[in-house]
């Protein structure tokens, strides 16, 4: 067994609802959820989900895998813009030569993204997909 | 009275696929031949070994006490990890003990395996180098943030990839000189530009090229510098920082650095950064305040000499030993002692060394 199951629940918050965490102090948004502000310092933070939809900033494609993620080559991924102002690396789904575009609006959406083996755990999370109408 | 902190030897193995070499044998190996070069080999009072993936790739724990045993050495060991930034860290903490009075020599000792494994499997364990939750979970490698910092930069300062290309051809060139680069061959325009594309923009030519080494480094106080061995530098400083990087693009923990030690790097005739990516080589040059934003790859000419090892381009990068093949290189330089290319009369050089993504740094700088 490679992947613990408490190793994945306990990050259910990141991996599927997007929870961040915002400084009421300074602003900053950080993402993964954290205590402590590292821009400055601050406790005053509270958690806040993201909206998952925003502006694709920029995006490369991957020709290299790592172990276990080789179905999804190749691999779009993105900077993405979030509406709240905070700017996520993360994977893309749905997209091909064709439809992908600086620019484009895109949306959250819970997808697979490895599995133990052919009948082991399955771990979900987020990507990305070009929002309706793009 | 301060306690200035020497390198009084260093040694290096040439990077390269050495299957029939485990980090054991690379550790004696370079450890012997560390003590050929010393007056009287005097046991370090602790001997810090910098390596990254020893727990990933080689299936070992207490690397550093292990190796201390197989080096004939009781001393007190310690293993630090920064990912590659290791050999700084581990440079950073020699020192500290040094000067703290609670050692009076130190072994330092940078040792990587990288190239038992095929790519993918060791992706696996270069992506323990980004965040847990998201990042590693949800597949990315390492590679992509180089490509994504890349593309932002061209953008940025609008320039074509033909830009990168220049610091390849530099790195490469650097490297046909030394007798411890794994890539000691020469490389045009054409080669680069048509290489393999790893993740767009990002080519096979901008990566460091993974290999195993290990490298030496004896650090001792100016109270028993001279038994050891004649010919010395002295770390003048050391620092540190620590920031994720931003897609604007830059280093923000490099650049800290910078300002930091704005007047001591101005005064620098050398260095050897830590090259990951040609992306970072620029970004680096540029943060440390060396280089004029969005310039320093077209104008590595008007540049102290840089990485005149050939780096982790052409050197080859050997994980977390990289900042100790680093630090051996610029001493070796000011000692006159390199085999390579050499940058001759110089008085004072310094290290970068960073993790990949250069979000921890470690500045050494080292004067003759």
């Amino acid at each position: 067994m490679k992947i613990a199951p408490p190793s994945v629940w306990r990050i259910k918050d990141s991996l599927y609802n997007l929870i961040a965490a915002k400084c009421e102090d300074c602003g900053n948004i950080t993402f993964p959820y954290q205590q402590i502000c590292s821009k400055c310092g601050s406790t005053n933070v509270k958690s806040i989900k993201l909206s998952g939809e925003g502006t694709l900033i920029d995006y490369t494609v991957s020709y290299q895998a790592r172990e276990g993620f080789e179905k999804v080559l190749p691999m779009y991924v993105g900077i993405i813009r979030l509406d709240e102002g905070f700017t996520i690396v993360a994977p893309l789904t749905d997209v091909n030569e064709s439809n992908i575009k600086e620019g484009i609006r895109v949306k959250a959406t819970l997808r697979k993204l490895r599995s133990d083996s052919s009948n082991g755990l399955i771990v979900y999370g987020v990507k990305f997909r070009p929002a309706e109408g793009q | 009275m301060m306690v200035e902190v020497r390198v009084v030897g260093s040694s290096m193995y040439k990077i390269d696929r050495h299957y029939n070499l485990g980090l054991r044998d690379l550790a004696v190996a370079v450890v012997q031949e560390l003590k050929s070069k010393l007056k009287e080999f005097v046991k370090p009072d602790v001997v810090l070994v910098a390596n990254a993936y020893g727990e990933a790739v080689n299936h070992q724990l207490v690397l550093a006490g292990k190796l201390a045993t197989y080096l004939g050495l009781t001393s007190t060991a310690l293993r630090v990890e920064a990912g590659d930034g290791s050999g700084g860290s581990a440079i950073f903490t020699a020192y500290s003990l040094l000067k703290a009075g609670i050692a009076k020599t130190a072994l330092i000792l940078g040792v990587e395996k990288l190239s038992d494994y095929p790519s993918k499997y060791l992706n696996e364990a270069l992506s323990y180098n980004l965040d847990e939750e998201y990042s590693y979970q949800s597949g990315l490698v390492p590679h992509v943030y180089a490509a994504l910092l890349m593309k932002a930069y061209m953008k940025k300062y609008n320039v074509d990839y033909s830009y990168f290309a220049n610091w390849s051809i530099a790195m490469h060139s650097n490297a046909v000189e030394n007798p411890y680069a794994y890539l000691r061959f020469p490389a045009n325009m054409n080669a680069i530009i048509s290489s393999q594309v790893i993740a767009e923009p990002l080519r096979l030519f901008d990566i460091g090229a993974r290999g195993d080494g290990a490298a030496a480094v004896y650090l001792a106080t100016d109270e028993i510098s001279s038994k050891i061995s004649d010919e010395y530098s002295k770390i003048e400083y050391v620092t540190g920082s620590s920031s994720d990087i931003d897609f604007v693009p830059g280093l923000p923990a490099v650049r800290s650095i910078g300002l930091e030690a704005k007047d001591l790097l101005k005064q620098a005739e050398l260095a050897e950064i830590h090259d990951s990516y040609s992306i970072m080589a620029a970004l680096q040059l540029e943060e440390l305040g060396l280089a004029e934003y969005g310039k320093s790859l077209k104008s590595l000419d008007s540049l102290i000499p840089i990485n005149y090892s050939g780096g982790l381009k052409a050197r080859g990068y050997p994980g977390g030993a990289t900042g100790v093949y680093q630090l051996a290189e610029v001493h070796q330089q000011l000692v006159g002692e390199f085999k390579g290319k050499r940058v001759s009369g110089a008085e004072r050089g310094f290290v970068l060394s960073t993790d990949d993504l250069s979000r921890s740094a470690y500045l050494v700088y080292v004067r003759r």
